[in-house]
């Protein structure tokens, strides 16, 4: 789909050109996660810049990616293989997945084979200037049976916090048997901005995927995992914290396959949510009739500073198959008041007393990273 | 004598719109060791919250002055940054906070307040395996999360550990001894000792004579249905360890 540089376009205008049905507040899939604000703005393309991001405090092999632009040099990394890529698959069920086809600003093929040494970073950095650019971004990851990567995407932005950027990022992930991936994902975009992504992945016999997602910027934030267990003993992690104290909406939305036996998937999802602010968890884990001596655990804990901001939970289990180990949680509380005050009587003032154990409540997800490198600085992005 | 540390006038207090503390008169001297010793459910609990402005105890009349100043329009962590510490009777567990991280923030705060440079990490670790092995907390026991899972005697010689690490002008004991054996006791005790230097008050509350004679008190009181029935010296625990508060209490 052609645009001009320059012409102002809304979303649901380039939708309609491009023959997309965006959801509506009927939508299932999207009933907690209103996109009024995504779908009134008014976007241009952007003028590229090469401005870069900031690094990571560790070593690590990294993609800068601004605007929606690769702006760096692809790395030379002995066992993968980079391609840049200009036209992406339209993923039926998700309509910006859809739209992240039709208007795609640039992808990256990611062919991963032997067992890579140090992380790789995507740093998606956002320049706004005072427009409200839109990108689509895509990657298409592959990993090579029996090889072991960690990929790390972080969204920053810098410039006008005023802008309503978009950033739509679509990431098609092939994991084939006996692979590892650890995928780590920070976004923390302008506060007025739409991030909307999609992790779609894909699993053979004996490999797994282990993610964790930190969320705390945004207006309107979905990060949504697909995954298929389509080989026996494929396992997948599908962890995630979130925290917000103005008045956005960060939606972590997964589905869960086991299509085959002896499959495993863990997903533990807090959120610490104030002001107006909304926590959407919809999470959904399907097993097939023939995926016998499956374990699908989810749970999802979350903690309301304040009587406006609000959580809502929607698990679905389909359970087709006997002999399963299933289970889905969820909680939401106050800071305990008892602990308030007990730090408090020792002198610690009442905001560092929240914080502190704001801190505690995160690292329960947070020590699951096994990095610790990257723990670490999850830690510090808190 | 001694000037005035803590000065308690017509004390009224309510929780949960019940009135607990009523026309509650006490003077702490600086360097004296008072003794509240009363029947359970008499306000003992109630008056040491009050004191360190716990949300939901409200004040209804009366007047506190802590080393000159009006207690009760401070915060509850000013009241502690001030010199007030609390043993309480049931220590809090918090989950995922190390004991030593806990301890770091609390005295950095402190030291804030009273516009001291924060400690060095080094010196602070030193300061709190010192004390800690003094109370028998080890190392492995400091890096646990505070008071999480910790045995009623463990939590309550970690409530002496952060007394002694932050070395309040005023402590309140409330129950500091109970749960303890008798060697933890004599180790309690020692750290309350080690505190007093002829300044720090001390306001121990307790049901047995036991702490208190390790702690020798200036002065015992009995508190019952919310406020000081009588006073006495230490003699008069003595007594009530044998008579009980039957002559003290109202037949109801
Ligand atoms: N939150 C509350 N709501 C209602 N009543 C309360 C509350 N807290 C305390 N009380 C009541 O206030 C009274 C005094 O309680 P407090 O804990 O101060 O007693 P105490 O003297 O410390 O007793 P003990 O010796 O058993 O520790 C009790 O009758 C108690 O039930
Ligand atoms: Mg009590």
């Amino acid at each position: 789909m052609t645009l001009m540089s320059g012409e102002i376009y809304s979303y649901s205008e380039l939708a309609a050109k491009a023959g997309v049905i965006l959801p509506t507040p009927k939508t299932e899939a999207w009933k907690y996660t209103r996109l009024r604000d995504l779908l009134g703005t008014d976007y241009q393309l952007c003028e590229t810049t090469s401005k870069k991001g900031e690094n990571v405090p560790f070593s690590a092999n990294i993609i800068h990616i601004s605007n929606g632009k690769i702006v760096s040099e692809l790395p030379h990394i002995e066992g993968v293989t980079f391609q840049i890529i200009s036209s992406a698959e339209a993923l039926s069920n998700y309509p910006f997945a859809k739209m992240n086809a039709a208007y795609l600003t640039q992808g990256l093929q990611i062919e991963i084979s032997g067992t890579l040494n140090q992380p790789l970073v995507l740093n998606y950095f956002m320049m706004p200037e005072d427009k409200n650019y839109f990108y689509h971004f895509r990657n298409r990851i592959i990993c090579k049976s029996n090889s072991k990567a960690e990929i790390i995407e972080q969204f920053t932005y810098d410039g006008n916090v005023k802008s309503c950027y978009l950033a739509n990022i679509v990431n098609e992930i092939e994991i084939q048997s006996y692979a590892h991936l650890d995928h780590y994902k920070y976004q923390n975009e302008a506060f007025k901005a739409n991030h909307i992504a999609l992790h779609k992945v894909n699993i053979a016999e004996g490999g797994k995927y282990d993610s964790f997602c930190l969320q705390k910027g945004a207006n309107i934030a979905r990060n949504e995992t697909e995954v298929s267990l389509n080989g026996e003993k494929a396992e997948a992690v599908v962890n995630a914290a979130y925290m917000m104290n103005g008045w956005a909406t960060l939606d972590t939305t997964t589905n869960i396959y086991h299509y085959q036996p002896q499959t495993k998937s863990s997903q533990i999802v807090k959120g610490v949510i104030g002001g107006t602010a909304k926590g959407v968890f919809q999470g959904r884990i399907h097993i097939a009739p023939n995926a016998v001596h499956t374990s699908g655990t989810q749970l999802h804990k979350a903690i309301l500073l304040s009587d406006t901001a609000e959580i809502d939970v929607k698990p679905e289990l389909e359970i087709f198959a006997d002999d399963v180990k299933c289970s889905h949680g969820a909680a939401s509380g106050e800071l305990d008041k008892e602990q308030l005050f007990y730090m408090r009587s020792r002198g610690i003032g009442e905001e560092e007393a929240k914080n502190i154990l704001i801190e505690a409540y995160l690292n329960d997800v947070i020590n699951m990273i096994e990095n610790e490198k990257i723990r670490e600085w999850f830690k510090s992005l808190r | 004598m001694n000037a005035p540390l803590l000065e308690i006038e017509d004390l009224c207090a309510e929780v949960s719109g019940k009135q607990i503390i009523k026309d509650f008169n006490l003077t702490i001297n600086e360097g004296e060791i008072h003794a509240i010793m009363g029947p359970n459910g008499a306000g003992k609990s109630t008056l040491s919250y009050v004191l360190c402005g716990k949300p939901g105890y409200t004040v209804t009349s009366g007047t506190v002055r802590f080393k000159g100043k009006d207690l009760l329009s401070m915060s509850t962590e000013d009241r502690a940054r001030e010199g007030i510490f609390l043993v309480m009777q049931y220590p809090v567990e918090i989950p995922g906070v190390p004991s030593t991280t806990f301890l770091k923030h609390s005295v950095n705060a402190v030291r804030k307040y009273k516009n001291l440079p924060e400690l060095d990490t080094m010196e602070f670790l030193k300061l709190v395996r010192e004390e800690g092995r003094k109370l028998g907390l080890d190392n492995e026991m400091l890096k646990r999360p505070i008071n999480v899972g910790f045995s009623g005697g463990e939590k309550k010689r970690m409530e002496a550990l952060e007394m002694v690490v932050l070395k309040p002008d005023f402590a309140i004991l409330d129950e500091a001894d109970s749960g303890l054996d008798i060697d933890a006791m004599k180790v309690v005790a020692g750290s309350v000792n080690s505190l007093r230097d002829g300044k720090r008050s001390m306001l121990i509350i307790t049901h047995f004579q036991r702490l208190l004679n390790y702690v020798e008190p200036d002065f015992v009181h009995i508190f019952a249905d919310g406020h000081i029935v009588k006073t006495g010296n230490k003699n008069l625990a003595v007594e009530l360890e044998q008579n009980g508060y039957a002559e003290y209490v109202k037949v109801k």
